[in-house]
């Protein structure tokens, strides 16, 4: 699939089929995430798998976000000590969820590529999360990837124009647009 | 996702997780999360009568849990459209009210 075309087809999907989703799928979706930007190369991600039914049950309840039922969740977390050593209190308190951030967005695309929906969940009881996966001190969760195969397939969201929100050299001025929708 | 249905007593423990968890998310998400998980609350409280001996199910409820499933994600891509939606699921209950506590003469 074209880099573009994962871009603006990739929804955030909320009711999915309960198919397992295979390894090797999500061995792609991982290697996808280690391969984000990285801000001083400090690599602070973790990634969480989870396929056991019970535990997702229990991540669900306690992640209001968590909407519909899936075969699999990652959870994608912060190593903050990692973090503080390579990149100081910038790589702690910003780079660390900058870096996750990008890591799970080219997971998004790498699962939609392969035909599965996404949805990201920052919705979810942090302590209650950590107590349940047992995630030591300075390891924090950040995002929550749940993942299947699509049993919808939800409306495009509405965008603010290109026009509205990229400038020309300067703040506020116009860049001329001539991309369409 | 589990094997065994829930018995009343664990339903109700769920919908009390979905409650403390939604309210601490409440402090720092977005405004209207706020009113979306109290719409998804209504839709977990409708299937109570599922999970509880005793209990009859509501024709109303359900028909209101459909309602609420159906328009509940408006909130991610049109806020009016949610808007709208949550002033006529409460215009529904309030002419249900009315049907059933104040019965025309």
């Amino acid at each position: 699939m074209d880099v573009f075309q994962a871009i603006r087809g990739r929804r955030s999907v909320r009711r999915y089929k309960p198919d397992v989703v295979p390894k090797k799928l999500i061995e792609q979706m991982l290697d996808a995430g280690r391969w984000a930007p990285s801000g001083g190369n400090i690599q602070p991600w973790k990634f969480i798998v989870m396929t056991d039914k019970n535990l997702l049950e229990l991540i669900r309840k306690v992640s209001p976000g968590y909407l519909g039922e899936t075969p699999l969740a990652i959870l994608v977390c912060s190593d903050k000590e990692r973090a503080y050593k390579i990149g100081g209190a910038l790589g702690r308190d910003y780079l660390s969820v900058s870096d996750c951030s990008m890591a799970v967005e080219n997971m998004l695309l790498a699962a939609h590529a392969l035909g599965l929906g996404t949805c990201v969940v920052k919705s979810f009881a942090r302590i209650a999360v950590k107590e349940m996966l047992e995630i030591p001190e300075g390891i924090e969760p950040e995002l929550l990837v749940i993942v299947g195969y699509p049993a919808q397939e939800p409306k495009p969201p509405a965008r603010i124009q290109l026009r509205e929100i990229a400038y020309l050299n300067k703040y506020g001025q116009e860049f001329p647009i001539d991309l369409e929708g | 996702m589990s094997e065994d249905k829930p018995t009343g007593n664990d339903y109700l423990f769920e919908i009390a997780v979905f409650l403390a968890t939604s309210a601490q998310g409440c402090l720092n998400e977005p405004p209207l999360y706020g009113p979306f998980r109290l719409l998804d609350a209504l839709s977990k409280v409708a299937d109570f009568p599922d999970y509880a001996a005793g209990l009859d199910r509501d024709p109303f409820l359900k028909e209101i849990k459909a309602i609420v499933d159906e328009k509940k994600f408006l909130v991610m891509y049109d806020v009016d459209g949610f808007k709208r939606a949550i002033d006529a699921i409460v215009e529904r209950f309030s002419k249900e009210l009315k049907k059933r506590y104040l019965p025309t003469k």
